[in-house]
């Protein structure tokens, strides 16, 4: 067809003429709003002239015009006047041509005869698609196709206009987070929001727009803005899912977003990652970012600048995930199959999220397929998962439901001596459904639930779990205000028990429930200013600790530790103000209020004395729901971004934080058994601030991206715990617990190549972070009140992670990691006592144990890559520290027989290979 | 195949900690309760040091009471100090003071005496599940009626009755081989051991001060421990809280670290201070009260009868003849040259006599370790034992 097409063209071409001025006939006309066949129609009938055209390319044109006895050519220059159309006249055979882009010249092209080609290249492509009228948005699936956005006018008022619709994935009509859309200018630019939803304000009149999505193929769209209106677009996936490593959706939001500190993972980056046992991890990809650590292998726990494990508000689909790791940290709670991206918020955090001093983790699921059945299996040496999703309705409503479970314990057998006769076993369960009300409701529910089971080679049971919920409500007020409604549910819940011994056996529960209100709204308010607002409360109810007899022949006392109410709300207002298109700044506060609330029993302590039982003065007990104390703190998050040229910027941030729960754990890893502990009138919140400074450049068209951030923060009222304190079961924590006060400073270097055969990152940190604890009424000072470095403190950090692909079809990873080792207490003397030899610790983590260092390999390998089949399989085989180096996990020395002996703890001592195999249907 | 012994552990040892240190450790327990007390003084040594440990010799210690009364101790050597029998009034407080040779004072704070409840029982259970595989919980049971005590701490002196692989019927009196006197049997030793781990029990979260069957020492089935006749002596003392804590976490840093969710090594601080010099580190607890102990006993015959133990070390018989034929026709005095020098060590055994004759054609025998129990225990009965 298009080549009929083109031949008519071409056969007419060389007997066109001057269009001007040649026909010499007139006509009357009156079009309102009318489309190019009733317009041909009418001058056809009037003129004689015969229209050759193509119907699809006008679909978009309306016109209104009413005219009398003009001449033909003046008909046709005020109805396509500000438009993408041209005419051509041959008066000789009566015929005129209608284009669209390309002006038919009426002569020959130079060198015609010499290069035909090059005129098929100019001459305007034609896509074939259909064009559903009856979608209030306009569905741009071609790209060359020109859009006509907003009430058409065949006079365009000179002005701005503001465009929005939804990125989606054209198969599954899942949204697109993070697809970056910008003009060709680059002057201009949005990135969709964590619904697929953009805003952009466009000059009035012809624009094209790019739009680049993670493992999408990039697109670009051509519009006419009359006025304000949307425009949705649909993005193809690429077929070979292992080609890409794009760590950032945006590649020019490196240097043109206005954040800071900011890191973006994408699942098929995560997936590119060796990883222990085969199955991605999450949370060990964020670990290959510039300023994360951990103190170890089997930890999924993570540091973020300097701050503790605790200081890290990680969500899941906006729903808090208090322990995000299963089987002793060796997984983390996120099923990859299910995960969409990560992002990671380090130094500018945005004003909507609070309540945590070190950084924000936000996971988050794919949505449910729109329009087909689709599902993925996968099976690893320790897990295996499936997952499957599709539409309720279609184009409506999807699902997507995703499971993992275990089949561990032939690990169990390999690991130390002391861990045989063990028992560990976990599963996790994700649930998504989202429905499209309208064209401006959407209503997504998530659901997660996690449990674990282990017991450690001895009679004592330990059971975890998270249990989420969350319905969001996406409401589109208008084109420049949007908003989400969220109602969210959290639980965290362990259980010790133990039945060996009859007199003694009890169980132990603990768990911290929340429930979550929380509402954003962004508003454009015009080209230069978005404004974002919101409110949020969270109601947090803990049970600290219920301990009862196992069975009536036990002697355990029942002891219940009254349960612990707070509110914690946030009022936040924040402004990003294009002060020029080079100079942004952002500018948010967020007002926080926390409420202790009753019932509970408070013991008020002298003043200026250590909280000991002796120096209690006063005891009140409160009622059901009455407010005990309130702390309030405004928060400042500001951050600007100066573009230095187009391929460099500098960025700047400033942040306030405050933390009203805390995590009290005396193991350096965290354990599932550890307590949260909320503010109270003697426990103080902690807070923090950071001041960074950035410097962004992109090259190589955007493909290799650069960055150097330097930060410092102060953490205070950070919460340590006095040496020998009892934690669990404690009625009195204020008494065994002391203030401390941190600093932190490091700078991060990361550079990133994003496309071609080798991509991946290198990055590098040099970071400190120091905590001391001087407070006069402590007792015993750790390290007589002088700055000691924390557990985490790794001043040297260097990560590599790449991939190289020789074909489509196979790829390969490595992974480097090296570190400092972290600091360790050591004993610096021995003495006899109590019958064996004993040590003597030095001042805390004054020494360090030794570097670690570590390499990863794989090879992917993709099923063929036919677009059209049932199933696509793939396989990923590596190995895991492929030099074996032992790197030790902790050392300690122990007494064994009278003798006092050092020993270190490798968690993978040896090369540990691993195969999983993937399936998709 | 590759993924077993996925982790490891491996002796570490950093490079030199250089901090000297000799802090003053003191070890022992008031005993109000009629008995003398025994405060053991001695000083840490460097992590790499060849010793084990120095004791402080020279010190003048004294136990005074806040009632202004005051016991001497007397130096009985090697870091031990003794007081006389003392029954101490429950009323009083009391507190150590030690003055050492380098002029510095040491005190203790002072403590209330506990009387310690009686030990109800010593008890056993077989189990077979446990990953070094079958053998013997040894546990203590205790109560206290007052619901008062709820600390305790135990320490306990193993004694068993062990044999040498083979018995030695001969021995040389440098000329000869005799039969060997019974006075000089080394074939059935005492074995004895004193605890090496902090045991420690609390009934805080009970409604009662009951302690069920807390366990103290784990036997191995195989053993030699238990392969004829076994004793334990078990001494209860009561803590207060604060000594609890600090015995807890002296047990945590020594011996409960090496796993995943470790905890911290944490900074031991006592209830010894150095009067001289406040900053000065100085380890130990001083607590005072009264002691129970208990004694029982386990025969072999208690025990499952397929338990056998394994003697420590692989042992082989060799054969010393008179004449031991050498190439040539010649014959060699194995007898002489390696069983009658009083420098000799093996031990004889058994004698190797032909069929029909009259004197031994030659020996078997062993080394020390495999014929003579008493380099590993004492041949005297020790004068508890029954």
């Amino acid at each position: 067809m298009k080549k009929l097409y083109f031949t008519i063209i071409f056969l007419f071409i060389t007997r066109l003429l001057l269009a001007q001025n040649t026909t010499g006939k007139t006509v009357s006309v009156n079009f309102n709003q009318a489309s190019i066949d009733i317009i041909v129609k009418e001058l056809e009938s009037q003129s004689g002239y015969h229209f050759y055209y193509d119907r699809t390319q006008f679909d978009s044109l309306k016109v209104t015009l009413q005219i009398s006895d003009a001449p033909l050519e003046r008909v046709l220059n005020m109805a396509f006047n500000n438009t993408n159309y041209h005419y051509a006249i041959v008066p000789a055979n009566m015929q005129i041509f209608l284009t669209k882009g390309k002006i038919i010249h009426t002569q020959l092209a130079a060198g015609y005869f010499n290069s035909k080609g090059d005129i098929i290249n100019q001459t305007p492509a034609r896509g074939d698609f259909s064009m559903d009228k009856e979608t209030p948005a306009t569905e741009a699936t071609t790209e060359n196709k020109l859009y006509s956005i907003g009430i058409k006018t065949n006079n365009i008022e000179p002005g701005k206009a503001v465009l929005s619709g939804y990125v989606r994935d054209v198969k599954s009509g899942e949204a697109i987070v993070g697809a970056s859309i910008f003009t060709t200018d680059a002057k201009t630019g949005v990135v969709s929001d964590q619904y697929g939803y953009f805003t952009i304000t466009l000059p009035k009149g012809r624009q094209t727009l790019v739009v680049h999505g993670i493992g999408m193929k990039d697109t670009r769209r051509q519009l006419v803005l009359y006025s304000d209106g949307k425009l949705n677009i649909e993005m193809q996936e690429l077929v070979y899912s292992l080609k890409e490593v794009k760590i950032s959706a945006d590649k020019v939001a490196n240097v043109r977003s206005n954040e800071m500190g900011v890191n973006h993972l994408d699942i098929k980056s995560i997936k590119q990652i060796p990883a222990v046992f085969g199955e991605a991890d999450v949370l060990r990809a964020v670990l290959t970012l510039p300023g994360v650590q951990s103190v170890g292998e089997s930890t999924t726990g993570f540091n973020v600048r300097g701050g503790a494990a605790d200081q890290n508000l990680i969500l899941l689909n906006d729903a808090t995930i208090y322990n995000p790791s299963h089987f002793f940290g060796f997984f983390s709670a996120f099923d990859p199959d299910m995960v969409k991206d990560v992002e990671l918020y380090k130094s500018s955090i945005p004003e909507r999220y609070g309540g945590r001093l070190a950084s924000v983790l936000e996971v988050t699921d794919r949505e449910g397929n729109k329009k087909n059945f689709t599902g993925s299996a996968g099976i690893g040496l320790l897990t295996s998962r499936i997952n499957i999703e599709g539409p309720i309705i279609e184009n409506k409503t999807s699902f997507i439901l995703g499971a993992r479970t275990s089949y561990s314990d032939w690990l169990l057998s390999a690991l130390p001596q002391e861990y045989k006769n063990s028992e560990a076993n976990f599963y996790d369960i994700n649930l998504g459904i989202s429905h499209q009300i309208d064209d401006k409701n959407n209503l997504y529910l998530t659901g997660y639930i996690s449990h674990d089971g282990f017991k450690l080679n001895s009679d004592t049971t330990y059971k975890y779990g998270n249990k989420n919920a969350n319905l969001k409500w996406k409401h589109n007020f208008s084109n420049k205000l949007f908003s989400v409604f969220l109602v969210g549910y959290d639980r965290y819940q362990y259980a010790v028990s133990s039945d060996q011994n009859p007199i003694n056996g009890y169980n132990l529960n603990y768990n911290i429930n929340q429930s979550n209100f929380k509402t954003d709204f962004t508003y454009y308010l015009n080209q230069k200013n978005t404004l974002d607002f919101g409110v949020s409360s969270i109601y947090y109810k803990l049970h600290p600790g219920n301990f009862e007899p196992y069975n009536n022949q036990s002697l355990v006392a029942p002891q219940i530790v009254p349960a612990e109410q707070a509110l914690e709300s946030a009022l936040y207002f924040g402004d990003k103000y294009d002060i020029t298109p080079d100079f942004t700044i952002d500018v948010g506060v967020r007002y926080s209020i926390y409420n202790y609330l009753g019932a509970q029993t408070v013991d008020y302590y002298a003043p200026n004395l250590p909280k000991t039982s002796a120096n209690v003065v006063d005891s009140v007990t409160y009622g059901k729901n009455k407010i005990i104390k309130t702390y309030t703190k405004p928060e400042i998050r500001a951050s600007a971004r100066y573009n230095l040229n187009d391929d460099m910027s500098l960025k700047a941030s400033y942040n306030t934080l405050t933390q009203y729960i805390h995590l009290l754990s005396n193991t350096t890893a965290i354990s599932p058994t550890d307590i949260y502990k909320l503010s109270d009138p003697n426990i103080k919140p902690q807070s923090g601030d950071q001041v960074s400074l950035g410097l962004y450049r992109n090259a190589q068209a955007n493909t290799i991206e650069m960055s150097v951030e330097v930060y410092y923060k102060r953490i205070w009222d950070y919460l340590d715990y006095r040496d020998g304190a009892t934690l669990l079961l404690n009625d009195h924590i204020e008494q065994d617990v002391i203030n401390t006060n941190g600093k932190a400073y490091g700078v991060e270097m990361l550079l990133k190549k994003t496309e071609g055969k080798l991509n991946g990152w290198v990055s590098y940190t040099y970071s400190r972070t120091f905590l001391k604890q001087d407070d006069p009424n402590a007792g015993e000072l750790i390290n007589n009140g002088n700055y000691y470095p924390a557990n985490y403190d790794k001043p040297n950090d260097f990560n590599f992670t790449g991939n190289y692909r020789f074909t489509h079809r196979y790829s390969v990873s490595l992974n480097v990691v090296y570190s400092t080792g972290r600091p360790i207490t050591l004993p610096i003397a021995k003495y006899v006592y109590d019958g064996a030899e004993r040590v003597y610790y030095s001042d805390r983590n004054e020494y360090r144990i030794p570097d670690y260092f570590r390499t990863d390999f794989s090879v992917n390998i993709e099923g063929n890559h036919k677009v059209h089949q049932r199933f696509h399989n793939s396989w990923s085989v590596g190995v895991y520290n492929l030099t074996g180096r032992a790197n030790a996990y902790s050392t300690y020395f122990t007494e064994q027989g009278g003798a006092i002996n050092g020993y270190q703890l490798s968690i993978f001592a040896k090369p540990i290979p691993f195969i999983n195999y993937n399936i998709r249907f | 195949m590759a993924f077993f012994a996925i982790s490891c552990t491996k002796p570490y040892n950093p490079k030199v900690i250089t901090t000297a240190s000799n802090y003053l450790v003191v070890e022992g327990t008031i005993n109000t309760g009629g008995d003398s007390t025994t405060i053991l003084l001695s000083r840490t040594v460097p992590l790499n040091s060849n010793l084990t440990t120095v004791p402080e010799l020279g010190a003048v210690i004294t136990i005074q009471s806040n009632q202004n009364q005051s016991y001497n101790l007397v130096e009985k050597g090697n870091g031990v100090y003794a007081s006389a029998a003392l029954t101490l009034p429950a009323t009083a407080q009391y507190r150590l003071s030690i003055v050492t040779t380098d002029g510095k004072t040491y005190l203790s704070n002072y403590v209330t005496p506990i009387v310690t409840p009686p030990i109800d029982s010593i008890g056993f259970t077989e189990i077979s599940n446990k990953q070094e595989g079958s053998g013997l919980q040894i546990y203590v049971n205790t109560h206290d009626p007052n619901n008062n005590t709820h600390y305790y701490r135990w320490d306990y002196n193993e004694t068993w009755i062990f044999n040498a692989r083979y018995a030695s019927f001969y021995i040389t009196n440098g000329t000869s081989i005799i039969s060997r006197p019974a006075a000089q049997q080394i074939y059935q030793c005492w074995g004895n051991s004193i605890s090496t781990n902090i045991e420690l029990g609390s009934s805080a979260k009970l409604t009662q001060d009951v302690i069920y069957q807390s366990p103290l020492v784990f036997i191995p089935s195989t053993s030699e421990k238990i392969e004829t006749r076994y004793s334990i002596l078990v001494k209860q003392y009561a803590l207060s809280a604060d000594a609890y804590n600090y015995f807890s976490i002296l047990k945590q840093n020594t011996e409960e670290l090496g796993s995943i969710f470790d905890t911290q090594p944490a900074k031991l601080t006592g209830n010894v201070h150095c009067t001289t010099n406040s900053t000065l580190p100085v380890i130990g607890y001083i607590s005072a009260g009264t002691v129970q102990q208990k004694r029982v006993y386990i025969n072999n015959s208690q025990l499952p009868n397929n338990w056998i133990a394994t003697y420590p070390y692989d042992c082989e018989p060799d054969t010393a003849l008179y004449k031991y034929p050498e190439p040539g026709g010649l014959y060699l005095n194995q007898v002489a040259i390696f069983l009658i020098p009083l420098t000799s060590t093996v031990i004889i055994t058994t004698a190797i006599t032909p069929p029909g004759a009259m004197t031994p054609s030659g020996y078997q025998y062993v080394d020390p370790q495999c014929g003579d129990c008493s380099i590993r225990g004492t041949t005297t009965q020790p004068a508890f034992w029954q």
